[in-house]
Parts: C-alpha cells; sequence; structure tokens
C-alpha cells in the first residue's frame, strides 16, 4: 500500500464488538493495524461484554453465529421431522424475543397481553432449546441472525402487526404439529411432539382471544368455525405447505430463504401419506 | 441432563403394559428387524423396547378402536357437561339451574361455552360415526343419564356440586375437564402407532391429535376468563398454560370451601406418574438410534429474555403431560355410573 493511499485512507471505526466478528471487518481492521491506520473504537465496544445485551435477535453478545447458506430436511426420519419443528422454533423465539424487549412493549400491550407474550417467549426458548439439546449434533444452526430485518421491523411495528404476525406462526406452528405426528415412527418421540402440540394450541387460543382475525367473533375466536372443521377438529397442514408459508412470509432472508427445502418427503410405506390440509384463509 | 432416572420410567405406560419377555415376543413373530435383533443380543434395552414398541402394536387395530372408544366415553360426559349446564332438558338440569342463570346473563361466557360444547358434539359424532366403526367397533349407546356432574357417581350429592351453584367454581370444573381431556388424548395417542402403517392408523392418530389440541384451546380459554375474573391467582395465566404441578396447578386462590375430594381430584388431574411439573422427557434420535432424556429445567440454551421468568417454571410450563388410561379413568368414573357392559367405569 502507498503512503498516498494511505494518507487518503479514513479512521476505521468501531462500534460494537459484533463488527470486529465479521469477515470483511476484520480484515480491514488487521491491515489497518499493519499499514498503521487510525482506528477509533466507540465506547459501546467495551458494554458488548455486559450479560444483558441482547440484540435484536436476542442472542447475547457472544459472537454471531456463522452464516447458514442452506438448510435442507429429510423427513423420513423422527430427527427430520423435529429438524423442521425446530426452524419454526428458532423463528418463534427470535420474534418473541424481540417483542418483549422492545422498548415500547409495556406501553403498546396491557398486563393480560403482556403475560401472554412473555409467557410465549419463554415456552418457544425452552422449546428451541430442548430441540437443540435433543438433536445435538444433527441439531440446526442457529439462523437468527439470518432474519430478514425488514419483515421484522414491519412484523414488530405495531401492537396489530405483532399479533397478526404472532397468530400466523403459531397456526403454522399447531397446523404442522398436528399434520407431522402421523409420521412418526416412534412412540417416545410421538409424545413429545403431542407434549409441545397442545401448549402451541393453548397459545394460540390465547393469542386469538386478544386480537381474533378480522371478521371472527371475539367470544369464540378461540376456537371459531372457520379454523375447527366439523368434526370439530383443528388445522392441520402437511409439511411442505408449512415451509411454503414460512418462506412466503418472507421472515428468513435471501438467500438462506430460497435454500431452505425439503430433500425427501414422508415415506409412504414406513411412515404415511399425506392427508388434506384445513388451514384458514386468514390465521 | 438425568442420569439416575430408570429409562423404563419414561415409556408410556400402556406400552409397558403390552410388553412381553423378549423370548416371547420372538416367538410370537416379532419382525426380525435389524434392530431388534441387534438389541435383544446385545441387551440394550432401549432400542429393544423402542423397536418393541412398534412390534407389539402390529396386532392393534383392537388397541387403536379400544382408545377411541374411551375416547368415546369422555367426549360424552364433557358434551353433557356443558349440555346440562346451558340447557333446561338434561336430567341433572335443575341443579345447574343457578349457575346456567348467572351464564345466560354474560353474553360472552355463555358464547365461549356454547362453542366449546358444539365441538364436543361434533366429537361424539365424529367417534361413533366414522372412527370407531372405522375401527370395526360399535359405539355403545350413551346418555346423559350415564353421568352424574356433581362426582357423586349417581347420586347427585358428589363433591362437585358446587358447580351448579357458583359460576368459578363450575369453571373449575370445567377447566378440569378440559384439560384431563387434553391429558388423556396425549397419553392414549401412542397406541395408535402401528408397526405396519395403516391408512387408517393414520387418519384415527391425525384425528386424535387434532381433536387433542381443540381441547387444549378450550383449556386455554376457560384458563383465560378465570385469570381475568381473579388475576390474583400467579396459579393461573393469561397464556391459558399450566403452570405448577399437582392441585397447585389447578389455581384454586379465587374460591372458598373447596371440598378435600375435589383438591384430591385436582391431585390427581395435574399430578399422576408423569405430574403436569415433569419437565424430563425422552427422546430417540433414529438417526443416531439413541435414547436420552433432557431436564428442560436444567438443559442449556435458556434465556429468559428479561422477563424474569425462571428456567424450571418456564420448562413446566412449556410440555403438557400425559395421563394413563387408569390414570384417567380414576379421575373421571366418579361422574360415571357404573356398568361394566359398556364399559363405563
Amino acid at each position: 500500500m502507498s503512503k498516498r493511499d494511505r494518507d487518503r485512507e479514513e479512521p476505521m471505526i468501531i462500534a460494537s464488538a459484533d463488527e470486529l466478528l465479521r469477515p470483511a471487518t476484520r480484515r480491514k481492521f488487521v491491515r489497518m493495524l499493519g499499514v498503521g491506520g487510525a482506528i477509533v473504537m466507540l465506547p459501546s465496544v467495551f458494554t458488548a461484554c455486559d450479560d444483558d445485551d441482547d440484540d435484536i435477535t436476542g442472542n447475547q453478545s457472544p459472537p454471531p453465529p456463522p452464516t447458514v447458506t442452506s438448510v435442507t430436511f429429510d423427513l423420513r426420519t423422527d430427527v427430520g421431522i423435529f429438524r423442521l419443528v425446530h426452524a419454526l422454533e428458532i423463528v418463534e423465539r427470535t420474534f418473541y424475543t424481540a417483542v418483549v424487549t422492545r422498548s415500547n412493549f409495556t406501553t403498546l400491550f396491557d398486563a393480560d397481553a403482556q403475560e401472554v407474550l412473555r409467557d410465549i417467549r419463554n415456552v418457544e426458548t425452552i422449546h428451541e432449546a430442548f430441540l437443540r439439546n435433543a438433536l445435538g449434533t444433527l441439531a440446526l444452526p442457529d439462523f437468527s441472525a439470518q432474519l430478514n430485518q425488514t419483515t421484522l421491523a414491519t412484523a414488530l411495528a405495531s401492537r396489530e402487526s405483532i399479533l397478526t404476525t404472532a397468530r400466523m406462526l403459531e397456526s403454522n406452528g399447531v397446523a404442522g404439529l398436528n399434520g407431522a405426528g402421523k409420521y412418526i415412527k416412534d412412540a417416545r418421540n410421538l409424545l413429545v411432539a403431542g407434549k409441545v402440540a397442545s401448549v402451541e394450541a393453548r397459545h394460540l387460543a390465547a393469542l386469538r382471544d386478544l386480537q381474533p382475525p378480522a371478521g371472527v367473533t371475539a367470544n369464540v375466536a378461540f376456537a371459531s368455525n372457520e379454523t375447527i372443521d366439523a368434526n370439530g377438529m383443528d388445522i392441520k397442514l402437511e409439511a411442505g405447505d408449512v415451509l411454503a408459508r414460512v418462506k412466503a412470509a418472507n421472515v428468513i432472508a435471501e438467500p438462506l430463504n430460497s435454500a431452505i427445502t425439503i430433500g425427501n418427503a414422508p415415506d409412504a410405506t414406513t411412515q404415511g401419506q399425506p392427508t388434506d390440509n384445513f388451514f384458514p384463509a386468514n390465521p | 441432563m438425568e442420569t439416575n432416572k430408570p429409562i423404563l420410567d419414561g415409556i408410556d405406560p400402556e406400552i409397558m403394559d403390552r410388553l412381553v419377555s423378549r423370548r416371547e415376543a420372538i416367538r410370537k413373530g416379532a419382525a426380525a428387524s435389524t434392530m431388534l435383533t441387534w438389541g435383544l443380543s446385545l441387551g440394550s434395552v432401549p432400542v429393544a423396547l423402542a423397536a418393541l414398541s412398534k412390534d407389539v402394536f402390529g396386532q392393534a387395530p383392537a388397541d387403536i378402536l379400544d382408545a377411541l372408544q374411551f375416547a368415546f366415553i369422555l367426549e360424552n360426559l364433557e358434551n353433557e357437561f356443558y349440555k346440562t349446564v346451558l340447557t333446561t332438558t338434561n336430567p341433572q338440569s335443575a341443579l345447574f339451574t343457578t349457575v346456567r342463570t348467572a351464564i345466560l346473563a354474560n353474553a360472552n361466557l355463555l358464547a365461549a361455552l356454547q362453542q366449546i360444547q358444539t365441538h364436543e358434539q361434533q366429537h361424539v359424532n365424529f367417534l361413533k360415526n366414522t372412527a370407531i366403526p372405522l375401527f370395526g367397533g360399535t359405539a355403545p349407546t350413551i346418555t346423559a343419564n350415564d353421568f352424574d356432574f356433581t362426582g357423586g357417581n349417581g347420586t347427585g350429592t358428589g363433591p362437585f356440586a358446587a358447580a351448579g351453584t357458583n359460576v368459578d367454581f363450575l369453571l373449575l370444573a370445567t377447566q378440569a375437564f378440559e384439560d384431563t381431556g387434553v391429558r388423556a388424548y396425549k397419553g392414549q395417542a401412542g397406541r395408535f402407532l402401528l408397526a405396519t402403517n395403516t391408512r387408517n392408523a393414520d387418519v384415527a392418530l391425525e384425528a386424535a391429535l387434532r381433536i387433542h389440541s381443540v381441547e387444549a384451546r378450550h383449556a386455554a380459554k376457560i384458563r383465560r376468563v378465570r385469570k381475568a375474573r381473579n388475576t390474583g391467582d400467579t396459579a393461573l395465566r393469561f397464556s391459558g398454560y399450566v403452570r405448577g404441578t399437582g392441585a397447585a396447578a389447578a389455581g384454586t386462590a379465587g374460591l372458598t370451601g373447596v371440598p378435600a375430594e375435589v383438591t384430591a381430584a385436582l391431585n390427581l388431574i395435574y399430578g399422576g406418574a408423569s405430574p403436569e411439573g415433569n419437565t424430563s422427557h425422552i427422546v430417540f434420535n433414529d438417526v443416531a438410534n439413541a435414547q436420552a432424556t433432557i431436564d428442560a429445567a436444567t438443559m442449556s440454551g435458556w434465556t429468559d429474555g428479561g422477563t424474569g421468568e425462571t428456567q424450571a417454571e418456564a420448562a413446566r410450563m412449556a410440555f403438557d403431560e400425559p395421563l394413563t388410561k387408569q390414570e384417567v379413568i380414576d379421575i373421571v368414573k366418579g361422574f360415571i355410573k357404573d356398568d361394566a357392559t359398556r364399559g363405563l367405569p
């Protein structure tokens, strides 16, 4: 590097520890050190080590996980089914953590809604951690840093958008678990899935109670007619449809969003065959 | 992570009841799959158990039919309960006149309970007309006359009698029925697994799961209603979750003079071999061929997100637990007049 280039180079300003962990920033940092360039470390870099410092993804200040380039689900095994559930839980945990840590959370929501959203947030955090522990080396990488920030910001913009997004996520979750259960092969895993499924249904009911979908009567919104079929049965979706909806919602940023696929559907002989979906137009 | 808990504890007791000795299992012609023979030869009990779980149910349309018949009894219990409360034409409707008057004056509560009853009737119809015949059975005739909603096994003066005169007590009973229903379906789900997957078993399992989640919606709604009526009851959550374990998980702070038998019933409803407060769950990794028990109260990865919640409390709320068939029978038998010929406990 020539003296003339070095003189022209602006001081490098580092505002947060996270910046140092991005490869491009790191390369420049090291280069600047090497050529004697000026580096300004803002005070916020050193406060980033505070335990309570959560960024929008809900992660604590330790380094962001490596970028996930693609995710494939093999639904021919219970593990594969659980991985898909895990993906949804990562999204949900991230979303709800962003909700309850908003500075205007207690202004947007009354005590009832605050309790609902905090409880959901905590339960989804448990679910996500449980699945991560259960899947071990087969767990999904944590792609929460790769959620679409624009979609997230829009979803977090108002009470209405938050509750509508929550209803959408939970409806996908309940419908997905109801549709996936028949493919699970092991009784132990079926039991765990069942333990989670009823909890998801509880908080879907609570969310719908807080904010019914448009046109739904409030006092029956917890289980209204367009969401319970003529046999008194709840919503259900096949896995492919759940994934398609999540991808269509653009909650995950590109290019990862397009790179999340189902590599293998459940096996018809050993697991079962798809059934008709049942899902409302406005979940 | 649990290290001392016996692995067998975590297996659904329904499965345990049906397991035979290894020798007998092979003699019965259990599928000599690689996993099973490997597991048995190495004495690897968890693997053998898992494989046997599927094989034991190989002749199990009878198991599914039994589960459906059991569900049919419970759905009738719920359906007739709501009809008794909301209408004047059931045999015990007169016992619930006071509480019915109060409900009729509360449009929101009335609408919610009517919606729930609609679903229970749909469940009864589906089981009777579709599911049970699909497995070659005939649903017994069950009427409101078969039930005693005071919990008195037919006397009409049982420990739940206050449900007829006090709305808060009525709502406690409602919650108890719905939460029991959730736990009952959950405990039966494993019986729908077959070694050779058939379309009927799939359909039955999916139906059970989809009914089970509706019951969970009901339960959550009732908990929300009860919480709104008594916001100081910390056992109740606006989220509709079951918080805690045993009778404490019922949330009775807003009630006075709760009979001891009711508390005992609540201890059964929210207790059991796998009580609502349980946080340890077994998973089977069918890729790694290994079982693990994970305690959600102590596992890694928890953060409280500034909510101040403890991991243990969140872990208890995050999973609903099953009840075995016998545990459910012990809960509901006081509401059902005995008739062995129709399987009424």
